[in-house]
């Protein structure tokens, strides 16, 4: 049997995330990556439909708390995140399929990371057996 | 004198409150009974299938189905009643989208066998018997419908020329719906039957609701003595009339009863689920970050509260029996 390949769909806010590096340095080294603006522009139709899609995993990376340049935006997202965790369950897909980081890094070297560390995990609880 | 058209209502797996709706318009049954001629409705007229098996193709003028797909008999005749209805109309929500038996999808059919038929406390079961679609008694073969392992919304079925919600659809949109297709004055195919805006577009209490609204406690509704004027959201009790489709008469709100999204979504939106709950997320206002848990804990079943309608339409629920419909 071949090995599994968790694919990581990656949503990051730009104000936060890989600015200094610009988006043509980073687009190489993050598949699936997906810059937004604000992290509450990521409607939970495009993480369910991610899933949909193939996605073993969703990471949506935000500011750190108190420092949306929306105000509010990273943390509505943060909760709009355990809403849908609760909804992944009841189909069938683990909580930990989704998550968000609220933290920063300019260069972005850290998506990339953040992006293995996600798929190491993913590997532990294999492919999605969804309802 | 010409011909009346003839009309069909048949039921799927559906509770029969499709059929009570449509006895519901009560006088106003009686004109459409002069009108129409009723070729099959089981439920208040005596026929059997193969009346309808013997009509030549679209011979139907309008063929109303009711109900969600969940198993073979269900498929066997709505493939049926498409081929003998020039229109289809998918009556009520759980043929728009699958409805409250569409919420079975968040089990897998074993678990339903097991509970049902094995495990349920009140059952008495020591063979263990289950049921199958073939068993032999005294030399004789008895059938049963297959038992899908998916509730399919009728147009994951077949095709589907208009669709009318609600649980069940109200007596002014039925009559229309069935009035529009006689006269043959009708949108364009696969429409809805119904207004295309918002139920807090037509909500009596919409003035109430504050400019900003901000859910600082959830609350179920036999928690507090709601204010029968006031907006359900400005009282901290979850109203989906912000993410459904209005045309119901708003008669839950009416009984001082919040929505609960019977209508489905307006146009345009995939998944009514997903955006009610990207709506909440942002309605909720929780104390502190990193720990949005804490209010948001206090939504008990949130798949079960969105999809309480729309689970098999919805972007994970989704499937289709026959790929091209």
């Amino acid at each position: 049997m071949d090995a599994f390949d968790p694919k990581v769909v990656c949503f990051s806010c730009d104000f936060g995330w890989g600015f200094v590096s610009g988006h043509e340095a980073l687009s190489p080294l993050v598949e699936n990556w997906i810059p937004v603006t604000c992290s509450s522009k990521v409607d939970s139709v495009f993480i369910l439909e991610a899933f949909e899609k193939g996605a073993d995993g969703v990471l949506i990376l935000g500011c750190p708390e108190g420092r949306c340049h929306f105000e509010d935006g990273n943390f509505r997202t943060e909760k709009k995140v355990y809403l849908l965790q609760k909804v992944l369950e009841t189909y069938g897909i683990e909580r930990e399929r989704l998550r968000m980081v609220l933290s920063n890094n300019p260069e972005g070297e850290r998506i990339p990371e953040l992006v293995g560390e996600m798929k190491q995990a993913l590997i532990k609880l294999g492919p999605i057996e969804k309802r | 004198m010409a011909e009346k058209p003839r009309i069909a209502l048949c039921w799927l797996a559906s509770c029969a409150g499709c059929d009570e709706a449509v006895v519901d318009l009560n006088e106003a049954l009686l004109d459409v009974a002069e009108g129409v001629e009723i070729g099959l409705w089981p439920v208040a007229t005596d026929f059997k299938y193969n009346h309808l098996e013997s009509m030549a193709d679209q011979e139907l003028a309008l063929g109303v189905l009711h109900g969600a797909v969940r198993n073979s008999e269900q498929e066997e005749i709505a493939k049926l009643m498409r081929a003998k209805s020039k229109v289809i109309l998918a009556f009520g929500s759980c043929a728009c989208f699958g409805g409250t038996a569409g919420l079975a999808n968040f089990r897998t059919r074993e678990d339903i066998m097991n509970w049902v038929y094995l495990d349920s406390p009140t059952v008495v079961n020591p063979d263990a018997t289950l049921p199958r679609t073939e068993s032999l008694v005294n030399g004789k073969s008895l059938t049963l419908p297959e038992f899908y392992d998916h509730v399919y919304a009728l147009d994951q079925v077949i095709t589907i020329d208009y669709y009318l919600p609600g649980c069940p659809p109200p007596p002014d949109l039925i009559l229309n719906g069935i009035n529009a297709v006689i006269s043959g004055d009708l949108p364009p195919r696969g429409s809805s039957l119904a207004p295309r805006t918002a139920l807090c577009d037509t909500c009596p209490r919409n003035r109430t609701k504050p400019e900003r609204l901000e859910i600082k406690a959830v609350k179920r509704i036999h928690e507090i003595e709601a204010d029968p004027e006031v907006c359900f959201l400005a009282q901290g009790v979850i109203c989906l009339g912000f993410a459904t489709r209005t045309g119901c008469g708003e008669t839950c709100i009416r009984v001082n009863t919040p929505c609960r999204g019977c209508f489905g979504p307006v146009p345009g939106v995939l998944d009514s689920g997903a955006r009610t709950l990207s709506a909440l997320s942002c309605l909720v206002k929780a104390g502190e970050y990193g720990d949005p848990r804490r209010l948001m804990e206090s939504i008990d079943d949130p798949a079960g509260y969105v999809y309480r309608f729309s689970q098999p339409t919805s972007i994970l629920g989704r499937k289709r029996r026959v790929e091209n419909v």
